[in-house]
């Protein structure tokens, strides 16, 4: 015992004179924690810098640096793309409306009442997130096109004119929007609802005030800042929504700024300075409306810390349980069960005709997508970057949420800040910023898959340190605390309680980091190469040039890579508490 | 003295340059192969690996090609990128402003921006023994910078099904037929097929002609093949310059689908090939043109997208109507059709709606 | 180092939490073997100071130094970092590693320190003896209900054999009869094994109970340093006299010295005179005195300072009674083992010894 408290006088000795500083373990940690800052800064903001830069240029649009400076390209965005802008801030306000609706009843159902099924119901709602809206558009063309559309055939047979539905319109676009990334505004719903004291109620109820009365003038008033938060969060996102325009706006002639700068960049001449000023016009309202949801919700960060999950006490709804685990069970209808069977009928078709009668079923497409070298090798791609990018970002990522959580280091709120920034930036501009960006640097890794999986881990790092933030924050710090007190060195304390201790979560954010690699689209399109293709940008190729039953096949084969490392997660996390905001 | 010194060192930095350099000529022994003739270093190409293409053409039918020329050349790993004209252009250009060298050869649809690169110093000269089978208008001046690959035209098509014989338009201007309105398709401005069409037609149909086919509202696409597939399942009644290839195609695979050929005549195009200057694969792109524009290429090409091809020893696709048999109506000059193509981008995509 | 000799020595200690003094200026001396209570209310910085001697705490002035050795010196810029302290902590929370199996929890700080597999096997099993929890050395921590998690803390605490075992609040999470068990057996142990022991609680019961000296604490600050008895019996000031026990605290002023050795002569504000006693040097300021509800005799005259009064309100509390007695002196509260009950309304006599009335410093 002697010797071990000399030995250890010693080495405080010998470090305080390294040291200097009071905390001289930081030292060498310092040196890393500052390159890791550098080359996330660098990754995320320099980009942008090239987007504005651009945005800027209004000489020769692929000249650079730019030859001439001017804002001409903002104000040409009012002039000449005003419907543009209208159509997105109209789409985008729908799609919200539809998709908040969406959220409230499904929360409200899943949490305060007594329907039957309900932790079943609850994993199954976000299927649909995981489904990605391209799929979701896809699924809805060939549900409800006019004319050819399932859903139209039916109507006729059923004995009715016309069409009922006509999915090519800008209420076809807000409806795929909310149909699909209304998960997103129940998850934060539920949360919010869920982080209500129960007896607030029961206090109100114990007075004398009826159901109804409570509801309203206890609840509701609760509740209302995440539901206003939610509103906020759900329009920012549907502000950069791609997809769904892509797919089902182009035909219909609407056109919405994200497609407008896809449009802008596959044009010859390729107009990158009006992409940018529309890009940056597009990021900067998305930054503003997150700005103002995190002063909202009143949170210091965006890594939400599973605080305290009240159990709210259920309404007893009697035989109207039922009734609503029928709109529930209509939700996932239209969001998972008919779209996978209307893209399974096409893609077992010769032709797309969806005239049953004159259906003719055949393997080939699923052949031909499998056999397909580019199909292969797409799909072989993105599991290939899926498993790099997880593997790579998961560890990195894990030692940014140190630094950021559980570090003194100064300036570790602005890391926080960076590592979130790529959420307030719609992928397709950031797409386009990387694209712009790695086009002009002296490093030629554009089209190539490096380029990609930098891209990718970019974009990833906001899902992948808030997940990890989240179960590095239920990690009692006395746990790691006693172990130091216990003699063991910060290497021999973090190997044997602190990673143990994080295994499940860090499983959790490598599924999802591999899982949204997989999905990834609007930063993809961009970066692709004849070497570098990625499934998701290969889906709305084919969907351009080859046919909607190869492209139904494709899609299928993409959903249920995804929807396999869905259930490991669901597996593996099974009583976990997880947001997916 | 001194010229000869300047001589010496031309020789000498020609010698020393890349073994594969702009050749103005046909070299002197081409190396016969199954059915064609290479000036191709073929083990060097075999060596390269590989080879990539840009074209405009659907997927499919680029992989049932490159798969053929795969075939006789194994070691030679084929892969491409699909992008309409305008588009793939776009693309080219990017890459090659970041110094990206991707792609050995490019097929582009408009003239006007093969000319574009052509100026730009894009293609790289390589004469093929086999462009002699070529017309002097269906290759550059001089040879070897980029040769016609096919002959694309647009004609008027519609479903059977859901458009009686009667009442099929037979002329251009019956497309102007208020009963065709929102059931009209074409394709988009980047596409080199419909530059030709609106560059031919308007001298001839006169200015009206596609003010009032805007009140039609036609939808835009990117693909033949999305046209004739909203044919088939009823989305659409008339693509209007439908591309006759893809007709052939489809009714090859069993769609109900009718074509015709106006009096007036057919726009028709080329898909222009060309080798791309500092390609990463030089020799195997040198192979790859000798086989491709050989008969046995180009039956290949017929084989996988129904295409025409240039060449006079190579029959049309089967089941279609031969080339000599049509009315083609071809742009003069290409000179003016490229410089025409910012003003039609405009007006087509104000005409679909594609801006406002 | 010789027997007897300071085990843990704080000298002027400061630590600020951003702009708050959370402590102000703490020094205390811990004898070899000895068990030191910090007793005070949330927030009087007793938690912060354990955690500083643990070196979990970063203070910006003073020196701290155990067993002789310095082991945080502001002036010298030392700090030895907490695992190269030495000292053994006990949790509030446990913090038993759920991942871990019992047996791996308590030998973890054996592991640390590379011991013989033998040996280690050997020490686990004792200290698993010790709080017995032997049978359940292969069960998983998580499956372990509150007081064995407890139980597993101690034994991994003292698994090592440390000289100083430092406990923040460690029975505050259980229920009152389980803590007043445990109280017993941390104490059995401290002395079974020698343990020079810093514990941490706001509980005063539990303070004085197991204590052999019990630092007050308020604000960062102390209040008093003794023996339970010393606190008890002798507070030095209204906040010890409060918060430690229950007091009557009665205002006057100091009128005489007596003839008794520190006992003066007591004025209350009704008027009446009470004899007290100071065991501080007097300056002749103090204006209260506290009288132990405990000593308040009833119904006897044994003592010197009397007093008549009513009853007002009786509460029976089990173990004790208390009554609310209005009297001259105002209400006097007067706790009484639960025999020869006074009715509610009744007449009382009441006296406590000059002892037993306190003379507090102001």
């Amino acid at each position: 015992m002697g010797s071990y408290r000399r030995r250890a006088t010693l080495t405080a000795t010998l470090v305080s004179w390294f040291g200097g500083a009071l905390r001289p373990r930081f030292t060498w940690q310092g040196l890393i924690t500052l390159a890791v800052l550098v080359v996330v800064a660098f990754l995320v903001l320099l980009p942008v810098v090239f987007l504005v830069e651009e945005s800027l240029n209004i000489g020769d649009p692929m000249a650079f640096p730019p030859q001439e400076y001017g804002l001409a390209n903002y104000v040409a965005m009012f002039e000449e793309d005003l419907q543009i802008i209208i159509n997105t801030v109209v789409i985008a306000v729908a799609a919200t409306v539809m998709a908040m609706l969406i959220g409230v009843t499904l929360a409200w159902i899943l949490t305060r009442t007594n329907v039957p099924g309900r932790e079943k119901l609850e994993r199954l709602m976000e299927l649909p997130y995981y489904m990605t809206p391209l799929v979701g558009a896809l699924a809805w063309a060939v549900l409800a096109s006019p004319r050819s559309g399932f859903f139209n055939q039916v109507w006729r047979w059923a004995g009715g004119t016309g069409d009922l539905f006509n999915i090519y319109s800008m209420f076809g676009i807000a409806w795929i929007m909310a149909l699909f990334e209304g998960t997103v505004a129940f998850v934060m719903i539920s949360a919010a609802m869920k982080s209500m004291d129960p007896a607030l109620e029961e206090s109100a109820r114990v007075i004398g005030a009826s159901k109804l009365r409570t509801a309203l003038t206890v609840t509701l008033p609760l509740v209302m800042p995440g539901v206003l938060g939610a509103t906020l969060f759900v329009f920012a996102e549907m502000l950069g929504s791609f997809a769904a325009a892509l797919v089902i706006g182009i035909p219909a002639r609407v056109y919405v700024i994200t497609t407008a700068i896809w449009d802008s960049t596959l044009s010859y001449p390729p107009a990158y300075g009006r992409a940018s000023a529309m890009g940056l016009a597009l990021f900067v309202v998305m930054f503003a409306m997150l700005t103002f949801y995190r002063w909202m919700v009143g949170r210091g960060n965006f890594a939400t810390i599973t605080g305290k999950a009240f159990r709210p006490r259920l309404i007893d709804m009697g035989r109207l349980a039922w009734l609503l685990f029928a709109v529930c069970a209509l939700y996932v209808l239209l969001a998972v069960v008919l779209p996978i069977a209307a893209l399974l009928l096409t893609s077992l078709q010769r032709f797309a005709t969806a005239l049953l009668h004159q259906a003719q079923f055949t393997f080939a497409n699923y052949e031909l997508a499998l056999a397909l070298g580019p199909v292969r090798t797409a799909l072989a791609n993105s599991l290939l970057l899926g498993l790099g990018v997880a593997s790579v970002g998961v560890i990195i990522m894990a030692l940014l949420v140190w630094i950021i959580y559980r570090s003194q280091l100064v300036g570790r709120g602005g890391i926080e800040y960076l590592v979130m920034f790529p959420q307030a930036v719609p992928r397709l501009v950031f797409g386009l910023a990387l694209l712009w960006a790695w086009l002009n640097m002296p490093i030629p890794i554009y089209g190539t898959l490096w380029l990609l999986a930098l891209a990718y881990f970019t974009v990833m790092l906001p899902i992948g340190v808030r997940t990890l933030a989240g179960v590095v924050l239920q990690v009692d710090k006395s746990l790691e605390e006693c172990a130091r007190v216990c003699g063991a060195g910060w290497v021999y304390q973090l190997r044997t309680v602190t990673l143990p201790l994080l295994k499940p979560g860090v499983i959790a954010a490598w599924l999802l980091i591999f899982m949204a690699c997989v999905r990834e689209l609007g930063v993809s399109v961009f970066l692709m190469g004849p070497n570098a293709k990625v499934i998701a940008p290969s889906i709305v190729s084919a969907f351009a040039s080859s046919g909607i039953e190869l492209t139904a096949a494709m899609a299928l084969i993409q959903t249920f890579t995804v929807v396999v490392a869905l259930l490991i997660l669901f597996r593996l996390t099974r009583g976990m508490t997880r947001e997916l905001t | 003295m001194r010229v000869a010194v300047a001589a010496g060192i031309a020789l000498l930095l020609a010698g020393l340059s890349s073994s594969v350099q702009a050749q103005g000529k046909v070299c002197d022994n081409p190396r016969p192969m199954p059915g064609f003739k290479t000036c191709a270093n073929v083990e060097k190409a075999e060596a390269e690996g590989a080879f990539v293409l840009y074209s405009t053409d659907p997927e499919a039918g680029q992989v049932k090609l490159l798969a053929a020329f795969n075939k006789l050349f194994p070691k030679i790993k084929t892969s491409y990128v699909r992008l309409q004209a305008g588009a793939l252009y776009a693309k080219v250009l990017s890459e090659r402003q970041a110094k990206s060298y991707l792609v050995d050869v490019i097929q582009i649809s408009d003239m006007g921006m093969i000319l574009d690169f052509q100026k730009r110093g894009g293609f790289r000269q390589y004469v093929s023994p086999e462009m002699a089978a070529f017309k002097p208008e269906y290759k550059s001046q001089p040879e070897g910078y980029w040769t016609w690959g096919s002959i694309i035209m647009g004609g008027i098509a519609y479903n059977p099904n859901n458009v009686s014989a009667a009442e099929a338009p037979k002329k251009w201007e019956d497309l102007l037929d208020p009963k065709w309105t929102d059931a009209v398709n074409v394709k988009v401005s980047n596409s080199g097929l419909q530059h030709g069409i609106y560059y031919m037609l308007k001298p001839i149909l006169g200015e009206e002609y596609f003010k009032k086919f805007a009140t039609i509202k036609p939808r835009a696409f990117d693909s033949y093949v999305q046209q004739y597939g909203r044919l088939v399942d009823g989305q659409d009644k008339i693509i209007m310059g439908a591309q006759y290839s893809g007709y052939i195609e489809f009714k090859a695979k069993g769609a109900p689908l009718a074509f015709v050929f106006p009096e007036t005549g057919v726009p028709a195009v080329s898909e222009t090939y060309g080798i791309v200057a500092d390609g990463p694969h030089p020799n195997a792109a040198e192979l790859f043109m000798d086989w491709f524009l050989s008969p046995v290429g180009q039956q290949a090409l017929s084989e996988a997208l129904l295409l025409h091809s240039p060449r006079a020893d190579v029959p049309a696709p089967a089941g279609s109507v031969p080339l000599q048999d049509m009315k083609l109506l071809v742009p003069a000059d290409w000179n003016d059709f490229e410089k025409s193509r910012p003003e039609f981008a405009k007006e087509w995509d104000r005409i679909v709606g594609a801006r406002r | 180092m010789s027997a007897g000799a300071l085990c843990i020595e704080l000298r002027d200690l400061v630590i600020r939490y951003g702009d708050v003094v959370a402590v102000n200026g703490v020094s205390f001396d811990v004898d070899r073997g000895e068990h030191v209570t910090l007793l005070g209310p949330s927030g009087c910085g007793k938690t912060t100071t354990l955690r500083a001697i643990a070196g979990l705490e970063q203070p910006v002035a003073g020196t701290i130094a155990i067993d002789g050795q310095p082991m945080y010196d502001a002036g010298e810029r030392r700090n030895v970092p907490t695992e190269q302290r030495g000292v053994s902590m006990v949790f509030q929370s446990y913090a038993v590693w759920p991942h871990m199996t019992v047996l791996g929890n308590v030998a973890y700080g054996l592991k640390v320190r590379k011991q013989s597999s033998a040996d280690i096997s050997a020490k686990v099993e004792r200290a698993l003896d010790l709080v017995q929890m032997r049978h359940l050395a292969d069960r998983p921590a998580s499956k372990l209900s509150g007081g064995q998690q407890q139980r597993v803390a101690l034994a991994r605490a003292i698994a090592f054999s440390p000289t100083v075992v430092l406990f923040d609040e460690p029975l505050s999470n259980l229920d009152a009869k389980l803590r007043a068990e445990m109280r017993l057996e941390l104490r059995e142990l401290q002395r079974q094994l020698g343990i020079t022991s810093v514990y941490v609680t706001h509980d005063q019961e539990e303070a004085l109970a197991i204590s052999d000296r019990v630092i007050v604490m308020n604000v960062g600050a102390i209040e008093q340093i003794g023996t339970p008895e010393q606190i008890y019996n002798r507070p030095r000031n209204r906040f010890v006299a409060d918060f430690v026990g229950s007091a009557n605290l009665i205002r006057g002023r100091v009128r005489e010295a007596l003839a008794a050795p520190r006992t003066w002569e007591f004025v209350a504000e009704g008027g009446h005179v009470l004899q007290a006693t100071a065991a501080h040097t007097l300056r002749g300021n103090e204006t209260e005195v506290a009288v132990r509800t405990a000593y308040i005799e009833i119904g006897k005259a044994n003592s010197v300072n009397q007093i008549p009064g009513t009853v007002r309100r009786r509460m029976f509390h089990g173990d004790f009674v208390q009554y609310v007695v209005d009297c001259p002196l105002g209400q006097m509260i007067v706790r009484h083992p639960p025999t020869n009950l006074v009715a509610e309304g009744d007449g009382v006599h009441l006296s406590f010894s000059p002892e037993h009335c306190v003379l507090l410093e102001s």
